[in-house]
């Protein structure tokens, strides 16, 4: 059985603030991580790295959620960037034309490695 | 155990977002008892949720409770997904492709879920019958059942 659920949980790393997210994003549940995404931004976390390496798959509402995050990052003068987009999840990306869209790094540890220079 | 096929499951979906867990646990059945592969069958996932979730927030523009009808029938070449509610006409096959925009300048949300679905099944055919939107897609692959 596949893992359904949802997952968001935060790591930091130096001024990083690290989401790895896991299960799948969809109409269900993407409004979710949109509050954690925000909640994040509020608080006043200046970079935030998605990790999408054990998300399943997403949906179009995920992508709307990361569209919208993307700008309030902006408003916040804060740093929003993807990492490990990989396989279906990465073909997801491609399909919706969103590949571009956003800062989508490599690994995790690449984009700390990146992200922490800066 | 698994059955034959083909083998049909019908689900009625209240027009409320919520009930969209209701066909994604269907369809993970489904994916257990009858093996399908995993690639088609996450495609699946994110096809039904994009297309009933569409037809939840905007076949009803005036509320009140409705329910869409949801046929999957696993066939040995493919699995078949109809979605058939009685909400306003539309083709969802008739909208337009999101423009691509260069590189550093992010689209709008929206519309990209029907064109994402569009590259995500091998046959889509919409038809209006007797006042319901009929849509049906279908995804190829081999589903192998096994004997019981």
């Amino acid at each position: 059985m596949v893992e359904s659920a949802l997952k968001v949980a935060e790591t930091r790393s130096g001024q990083v603030c690290i989401v790895a997210v896991s299960g799948r994003i969809d109409s269900t549940n993407a409004n979710d991580l949109l509050t954690r995404l925000n909640t994040l931004l509020s608080s006043g976390e200046k970079i935030l790295l998605v990790d999408f390496k054990e998300v399943l798959y997403l949906t179009s509402a995920a992508f709307r959620v990361l569209l919208v995050a993307t700008d309030e990052a902006e408003r916040n003068a804060a740093r929003f960037v993807l990492c490990s987009v990989l396989g279906q999840v990465r073909d997801l990306f491609e399909m919706g034309g969103l590949l571009d869209a956003f800062t989508i790094l490599g690994s995790r540890e690449e984009a700390v490695a990146k992200l922490g220079l800066a | 155990m698994p059955g034959l096929l083909p083998h049909t499951t019908d689900l009625a979906i209240r027009n409320d977002v919520a009930e969209l867990a209701i066909l994604r646990g269907a369809l993970d059945r489904l994916g257990e008892e009858f093996r399908i592969p995993s690639e088609p069958l996450l495609q699946l996932q994110v096809v039904l949720d994009e297309m009933v979730s569409n037809v939840i927030k905007y076949a009803w523009p005036d509320g009140g409770a409705h329910e869409a009808r949801v046929r999957i029938t696993v066939r040995v070449d493919g699995i078949e997904v109809e979605i058939v509610d009685d909400g306003r006409m539309y083709d969802p096959l008739l909208a337009p492709v999101p423009e691509r925009l260069p590189a550093g300048r992010r689209p709008k949300p929206g519309g990209v879920g029907i064109h994402m679905v569009k590259q995500l099944v091998d046959e889509c055919a919409y038809a209006r019958i007797d006042g319901h939107n009929h849509l049906k897609l279908t995804k190829r692959c081999a589903v192998v059942a096994v004997d019981r």
